[in-house]
């Protein structure tokens, strides 16, 4: 009790050499919330972008589509039958929110000047404008059920044609049974999918349009929303269990095996963050050692008088890492409370970002404070503070004791 | 009974590659209840004979016992108990902890012990009334005049109940008058708790408290007399009436 008191009161001794050290922390502290609270909300708009304007939670293919079906395409499409079935089960599941087929192929769009390679989408218009709620429209009219030959281009491929909208195209491809046909499409709006690349060579047009030029009753897959993208394990595994049940040769993908390029941003962000921990660890580190070891020499004498009066090495290193323990407690909750309070102003302030790599949009910075976030770092701030102190400790621990008593 | 004893102890000090001899094959014994002075110049090696008996530091030859315990066979660790349990410290320039209470400073070795807090401020507070600061527990050190400051030091050497206390120069920092109220709390204290005392000291009034009295020159003791020899030779020499 009275040790402890004896560190506490040592912390306050010197207030304002402890107060510098305590910004220190706090320093630390707020920093990684910051940024590891951005990284965060970086991700999850990234992977809900993903997920809500191209995968969806989940996606079903027929057995062997994901192995062979780049090369036969028209080989592993989900019929008629099954995909009836198949939404039926899927949409039975509470966790669901909705399923939509899509049926994808690749044409050659033309508009009698010149020729485009184009990734195409059949889709349910209605279910898809809730799934792909991150698709932008950027000029003209969405797609609806009744606009049988409209098309939604991406707004790459619409600015690199030099489209307008109401423009009448030409789609090619090669149907089912391998003969080659074409569809007039009509352009009705610009959209954009938030990448790029996918932007610049991707167009929808609606599902029974797209099945007509194909000659094919089927789809290339079933598109799964969840309420959460938390439930994507446990639905996975629900609906593989119920299709070995009824024995339905599909497979399943969840979003996180589709989104190789999420994977590859958070990998990279994650080894950022790393990199600035080493740097704000650095950082507080020095600031702590060199408020310590001054400690240290102010407090010499003390030093030799406690270990004079019995006090052990390991006393004296007790005392000084109590100190810093002290002062790492209230640096990291202060940190996190600060912490808290600039995420909520930086979020409210709407401060938008520029467009990132390979993205075609902007976003606003948001940080997310989430209470893993917050215990981790207020933790790793009391840890650097008791880590720092451990050198100064042993120092002081270790003086010659009449040396220690003659110092003045 | 023989609380410490020194057995052919030297020590040196290196200065630049010159060994300067700080006591040279000392031998002595301490008996319980004795109150030691040690006399000596500047230099002549009393510090480094107090240093030696608390355990701070180590002799290049010979042994000093205490209790019969040889110092050079115990680990650092077990230096620091047998200090906290049998030997107390008074300082020159008292050495208390600025930011703690005289309460809290003279509880704090026992609290190094690890005593329950309650029994440790009991008995700090029965200490600091022994010494006569019973109004004044709850001052920091900056608050204390000197020779109050001494008192807490001196109730803070006595609150572990040691064998024996060694006191450097207790009395170089307070003025005459509150030097011989400190000695006489000393010799009182030593009377009543009949804990052996020794002292460093150059101020000659010390002399007429001391049931002994040590010279140290050179690093060597040349004179060990008791003080009923010397009572009335220091009495002179303090020009004290003779009766």
């Amino acid at each position: 009790m009275l040790r402890l008191k004896l560190a506490l009161l040592n912390v306050l001794r010197n207030g304002r050499r402890s107060f510098i050290t305590l910004l220190a922390i706090q320093f630390g502290v707020i920093s990684l919330i910051l940024m590891g609270g951005f990284f965060t909300s970086m991700y999850e708009g990234m992977r809900e972008n993903v997920i809500r304007s191209q995968l969806g939670h989940i996606q079903i293919y027929q057995a062997g589509f994901n192995q062979f079906g780049s090369q036969q395409p028209e080989d592993y499409l989900i019929d008629a039958e099954t995909l009836h079935k198949v939404t039926k089960l899927v949409e039975s599941l509470e966790q669901v929110e909705l399923v939509t087929p899509r049926l994808n192929f690749t044409g050659l769009l033309t508009d009698g000047n010149r020729s485009l390679a184009v990734v195409v989408e059949g889709i349910n218009p209605d279910k898809e404008s809730l799934l792909s709620s991150a698709v932008k429209l950027t000029a003209g009219e969405d797609l609806f059920e009744e606009d049988t030959d409209g098309a939604l281009i991406g707004d790459g491929l619409f600015k690199s044609l030099n489209l307008s909208i109401g423009a009448s195209l030409t789609l090619m491809a090669t149907t089912a049974d391998g003969s080659f046909d074409a569809r007039d499409v009509t352009a009705i709006g610009a959209i954009s999918t938030g990448t790029r690349e996918v932007d610049n060579r991707f167009m929808r047009m609606n599902l029974q349009h797209a099945q007509a030029l194909m000659y094919t009753e089927g789809v290339t897959r079933l598109v799964v929303l969840l309420n959460d993208t938390k439930q994507t394990d446990e639905v996975m595994a629900l609906l593989s269990q119920a299709f070995k049940k009824q024995g339905l040769a599909l497979e399943l993908r969840s979003w996180s095996d589709l989104a190789d390029y999420y994977h590859e941003v958070v990998n990279l962000f994650d080894g950022i963050f790393f990199v600035v921990q080493i740097i704000v660890l650095a950082i507080v580190l020095l600031g702590i050692v060199n408020t310590m070891v001054m400690a240290v020499m102010e407090r010499t004498q003390e030093i030799g008088t406690i270990r004079a009066i019995g006090g052990t090495r390991s006393e004296v290193m007790g005392l000084f890492i109590s100190e810093a323990f002290i002062l790492g407690l209230i640096g990291s909750l202060l940190g996190v409370i600060f912490a808290i309070l600039l995420a909520q102003g930086i979020t409210a302030a709407g401060i938008m970002m520029p467009t990132p790599p390979g993205s075609s949009q902007t976003y606003p910075i948001r940080i997310f404070t989430e209470a893993d976030l917050l215990w981790q770092n207020g933790l790793f701030g009391l840890l650097i503070a008791v880590v720092s102190s451990i050198y100064p400790a042993v120092k002081a621990s270790r003086m010659v004791i009449t040396k220690a008593l003659r110092f003045a | 009974m023989t609380v410490v004893k020194l057995q052919g102890v030297s020590r040196y000090f290196p200065v630049g590659n010159t060994p300067i001899t700080a006591l040279d094959k000392v031998d002595l014994t301490l008996e319980k209840g004795e109150f030691v002075v040690l006399r000596g110049a500047s230099g002549s090696g009393k510090s480094t004979l107090l240093n030696l008996i608390g355990a701070m530091d180590d002799p290049n030859e010979g042994e000093v016992f205490i209790h019969g315990m040889a110092l050079s066979s115990l680990s650092d660790k077990q230096k620091s108990q047998l200090r906290s349990h049998y030997i107390g410290f008074i300082f020159q320039s008292f050495n208390l902890i600025p930011v703690l209470t005289a309460l809290e400073n003279v509880q704090y070795p026992l609290s190094l012990q690890r005593v329950a807090n309650k029994e440790g401020k009991y008995r700090a507070a029965q200490a600091l009334e022994q010494v006569g600061l019973a109004d004044f527990i709850h001052r920091r050190p900056n608050q204390l005049s000197g020779g109050q400051m001494q008192r807490v030091a001196i109730a803070r050497a006595l609150v572990t109940k040691p064998d024996i206390i060694l006191a450097d120069e207790p009395t170089a920092n307070l003025d005459s008058e509150t030097s011989k109220q400190i000695m006489d709390l000393l010799g009182s204290l030593n009377r009543n708790t009949g804990v052996t005392f020794l002292f460093a000291t150059h101020h000659d009034f010390v002399l007429s408290r001391a049931s002994r009295i040590l010279e140290l020159k050179d690093g060597h003791i040349v004179k060990d007399e008791p003080v009923q020899h010397l009572n009335l030779v220091n009495q002179i020499a303090l020009g004290e009436e003779v009766g």
